[in-house]
């Protein structure tokens, strides 16, 4: 039994998310940030990740409503009594640890989401905007903070596990029709400071001694990294602080400086195959609702490293996202590892029939599988 | 599913090319500016060198001063940051906040500006507190120059400023950067290039805060030359209160002393009374202390010693005595009447004395300093020749000493007073030269200008047997690592066209002066000091009118008589009877100088043999 369940497990996905931690770590280290308890955060993900495995997700579907109404509450807490820093609120003190409810909501978003959709065959128009419904009160308190990077992170895992829980293109183009609408009129809904912080944020141009710089010493970093890279520990601009932010959002160009374009290609060659193990596990699912788990956290690790890898090397607009397992922080360390370990809770109790391979034999919709 | 892999693959290939991009194609660009980041090159200043008298004396030292010094650029971007900090800056300097940004609305962006005064010690603690703080804010030590009792030494050595725009343009050739300093006047600005060390420059990391992490590469500054000069400095503080106390008692104000040795040339002491506190440039002085200093009516500034031209008066009367012996007009022996006055060309050229001294030979001429006498020989020689001995003497030279501004004082002839004649006919009357030109020339007025310093080579000819030396400041000049690099060498710059048994003629009448029974031995007899020696003392007028007719007191002095080793002379602004202004100083001199003899002329500085 013990063999068999050894030979169930996913290996490769948490030798995976073990070499980024790792790579994670050193670079927190080089950025001369509190590793140390990074390191605690990272044995307390482990613990996570074990727990999440052992643990039966299937008992999580039925505890879903009650996860969601957590999450609200304690996006509304954030609201009323969370720490501003740097001029956003997003810190809750918990037992005298910071705790940044955004990034957990990530993960019970997806779970909320996953139980939502699994009770369904096919995706209505009245099921599609009941889900939207239940995102957006979300992403609305996550907007507010102001935390845009997370606010993105949210839609796109609703949009990405709509899109694989079999929503049609046609709904999901209607969400981005109306986007393009409410956007340009969402600045006259805010109040005069957040308009201010949402221009900066989609405009850095609007404030180009501060994002802009920021955007240009990313791309100094990274340039300066070159073909194999400064070596680590000996990249000047992360270590010197000419890299904003360099341990969290911008800890990428502090890698890519000390590692060099091999180092950043393998790197990036870990995320890709660790995302596709998650796909393999979403199709290996043994139900809809796990695979749509599973589906779940391939969107959101998915956005985040796009989303950061694309803003370091200044190609996407500046949101502050972390980077999963390499930036510096508790909350997203933790949430990223009890995430994985989820999928592999599922891969675990997947049929034992159905082999691996399978799951890329045709093409295999969540939906089938229900 | 499948849609959702091919999507990973192609954005983490699309991350992946225009990493490519970045860490490639751009990657010199980028690492460039990297290092526009990271590493500044900052300029490790030389120490200057420094100044010593003949016995390894410091006249000048290197302080240091610490200064604020913002780079603007790396000053908080943030517009209300950026308000904040400079408001704490200025708070902690004591300056005004406009002040700071007046500074900074000139200053290049990307090097460091010195903003404020020198800061105090306390500043400096408070500073060292905050400045982890302040973005863009260092704290940097300068060497500033403090003098060693500036009223005393100041005309000598001078001091150092910063570089005007017209320096700059003549120097920035020469490396200079525009917040360094330049010596302006004295041996500091004579001495320039030797004093002037080589800056050396260092390769710095900086982190983002503008603090250096550690250094790359060096170029280590040479420190400039040190520089022993001939003063003696308690000799030179003997003579500025000798002169001074000879001022005050006769309510003068200014006045100038220069002793010389000389068998070398080498000058011992020179002093410019008033003096004034080189220390004010060198850390900063105010408005108001420098508009006092340029508006004083003694004005201090002005080193009389080098630069105040003046009528030589009785003084020039040797050139006279020399010339009319050497040309044949008189001998030794030869006897002139000496009356109360003689006309020529229906003008009256009166004698100091109102009656008649007798027939005296030249001798006895220069011991009374008849003016009558001289009248003659000065006629008898002419113009032309006078002027020739003048120059032969040393008079109308500007003496190449080691600072700036000497004048050389005039010599007129006939052709200077045509060129210098202001009538539209150059031959008119007014413009030829007469008679009485020639007259009053003999005896040390009519254009005739000399400096103390020239008098002082003056005295050191008739003392050494003729010989114009060339005048030195500079004993010794000695690298950082006390390396000789030259010593001075006697330079003979003329010879006096006569023969050493007329010369004794001349130097006799000068011993005869401050010798019994003439009232000057007074002096030396009171201050008990040998009157073993020549001197003279002059009288000269100096423009006025009706009946204000200023005079400046002289008196220029050698010892011992038969093998000299001190020459000098003293010089009283507005003197009114040089026997009794001028040559006491003189002999207060000779006192100290008589006392330490043998140490004065000790040259090589002890501490560093």
């Amino acid at each position: 039994m013990r063999a068999a369940v050894w030979n169930r497990l996913d290996h490769l996905q948490p030798l995976l998310a073990g070499m980024l931690v790792a790579l994670g770590l050193m670079t927190v280290y080089s950025a001369r940030a509190d590793w140390m308890r990074q390191l605690v955060w990272v044995i307390l993900g482990a613990a996570a990740y074990a727990a999440a495995t052992a643990f039966d997700y299937r008992r999580l579907r039925a505890l879903a409503p009650w996860l969601y109404l957590a999450m609200l509450a304690m996006l509304i807490s954030v609201r009323l009594l969370g720490r501003t820093t740097l001029g956003a609120q997003r810190w809750l003190s918990v037992g005298g640890f910071p705790l940044q409810p955004s990034e957990l909501s990530k993960l019970m978003l997806v779970l909320v989401l996953a139980a939502y959709l699994s009770r369904l065959d096919r995706i209505s128009w009245r099921a599609f905007i009941a889900a939207i419904g239940l995102v957006a009160p979300v992403a609305a308190l996550i907007l507010l903070q102001p935390d845009l990077g997370t606010t993105i992170v949210v839609v796109a895992v609703a949009m990405g596990m709509l899109f694989l829980g079999g929503a049609r293109v046609v709904q999901l183009g209607s969400v981005a029709a109306c986007a393009v609408v409410v956007i340009p009129l969402l600045p006259h809904l805010l109040h005069g400071y957040q308009r201010r912080r949402l221009e900066i944020f989609l405009n850095p141009n609007s404030d180009p001694l501060g994002a802009g710089y920021n955007l240009l010493q990313a791309r100094i970093a990274v340039g300066a990294g070159g073909l194999f890279g400064q070596g680590w520990l000996h990249g000047l601009q992360g270590a010197l602080g000419f890299v904003p932010e360099r341990a969290t959002d911008f800890v990428f160009a502090v890698f890519a400086e000390q590692f060099g374009l091999l180092g950043s290609l393998l790197l990036l060659a870990i995320f890709g195959t660790l995302l596709i193990r998650l796909l393999r596990s979403a199709a290996a699912a043994p139900d809809r609702f796990g695979a749509l788990v599973a589906a779940g956290v391939f969107v959101m690790i998915f956005a985040q490293v796009v989303e950061n890898v694309g803003m370091n090397i200044g190609l996407l607009p500046i949101a502050g996202i972390p980077l999963p397992l390499i930036s510096y922080g508790g909350s997203a360390t933790v949430t990223t590892l009890a995430a994985l370990g989820l999928v592999q809770s599922v891969t675990l109790r997947r049929p034992l029939l159905l082999r691996p391979q399978a799951g890329w034999s045709g093409n295999i919709t969540v939906r089938a599988q229900a | 599913m499948v849609a959702a892999a091919v999507l990973v693959v192609l954005l983490v290939g699309v991350l992946s090319l225009k990493l490519a991009q970045l860490q490639v194609y751009d990657s010199a660009t980028l690492a460039g500016l990297a290092r526009a980041n990271t590493v500044h090159r900052v300029v490790l200043e030389a120490d200057r060198g420094i100044i010593y008298d003949r016995h390894a004396v410091p006249l000048v030292q290197n302080t240091p001063v610490w200064n604020l010094e913002i780079v603007p650029a790396d000053l908080p971007a943030d517009a209300r940051g950026r308000a904040a900090e400079l408001a704490a800056i200025a708070a902690l300097t004591g300056q005004p906040e406009d002040g700071l940004h007046a500074v900074l609305g000139v200053a290049d962006p990307f090097t460091p500006a010195r903003v404020g005064p020198d800061l105090t010690d306390a500043q400096v603690l408070a500073f060292n507190e905050r400045l982890p703080a302040l973005a863009g804010v260092s704290l940097a030590h300068h060497a500033v120059r403090t003098y060693a009792d500036p009223m005393t030494f100041g005309h000598v050595v001078g001091y150092v400023g910063p570089l005007d725009d017209e320096d700059l343009k003549r120097l920035r050739p020469r490396g200079y950067q525009p917040d360094e300093v330049v010596g302006k006047v004295g041996v500091e600005a004579g001495l320039e290039s030797i004093l002037r060390g080589t800056n050396g420059w260092a390769d710095v990391e900086v982190d983002a805060r503008g603090q250096i992490v550690k250094t790359i590469a060096m170029q280590p500054p040479v420190a400039g030359h040190a520089v022993y000069l001939t003063i003696d400095a308690s000799l030179q503080s003997a003579t500025a209160q000798a002169l001074a106390a000879g001022l005050q008692r006769d309510h003068k104000t200014a006045g100038a002393s220069v002793v010389i040795d000389p068998q070398s040339g080498e000058v011992l002491s020179l002093v410019s009374l008033p003096g004034y506190d080189t220390n004010l440039f060198t850390h900063g002085i105010s408005h108001a202390a420098y508009n006092r200093l340029v508006t004083d009516p003694d004005r201090p500034l002005l080193n009389r010693a080098i630069a105040g031209q003046y009528a030589p008066g009785s003084t020039f009367k040797m050139v006279t005595a020399t010339a009319g012996l050497q040309e044949g007009k008189i001998t030794a022996q030869t006897l002139l009447g000496c009356p109360s006055y003689l006309s020529y060309g229906g003008w009256v050229y009166h004698n100091w004395a109102s009656y008649n001294l007798g027939y005296m030979n030249v001798a006895k001429a220069l011991a009374v300093s008849c003016d009558t006498f001289f009248y003659q020989v000065a006629a008898m020689v002419g113009d032309v020749t006078l002027a020739r001995y003048a120059r032969a003497f040393g008079f109308g030279q500007a003496k190449a000493i080691e600072m700036p501004g000497v004048q050389p004082g005039l010599v007129p002839d006939r052709i200077w007073k045509q060129l210098q004649c202001d009538a539209p006919d150059l031959n008119s009357d007014s413009c030829r030269w007469t008679l009485g030109d020639t007259i009053t020339f003999g005896i040390g007025q009519s254009a005739l200008l000399t400096t103390p310093l020239n008098q002082a080579v003056y005295a050191a000819a008739l003392a050494n047997g003729g010989q114009v030396l060339q005048p030195t400041l500079v004993y010794q000049v000695r690298d950082a690592g006390g390396e000789v690099i030259s010593t001075h060498q006697r330079q003979v710059v003329d010879s006096v066209p006569a023969s050493p048994a007329n010369l004794e003629a001349v130097r006799e009448g000068m011993r005869q002066e401050i010798n019994r029974p003439y009232n000057m031995n007074y002096w030396f007899r009171s201050a008990g000091v040998p009157a073993d020696g020549g001197g003279k003392t002059g009288t000269a007028q100096w423009g006025g009118s009706g009946l204000d007719l200023p005079t400046h007191a002289w008196f220029v002095f050698f010892a011992p008589y038969s093998q000299p080793d001190v020459a000098l002379s003293v010089f009283v602004e507005r003197g009114e009877l040089s026997e009794v202004e001028a040559a006491p100083i003189g002999v207060q001199i000779m006192k100290f100088f008589n006392g330490s003899r043998a140490a004065i002329h000790t040259a090589t500085p002890k501490a560093l043999a």
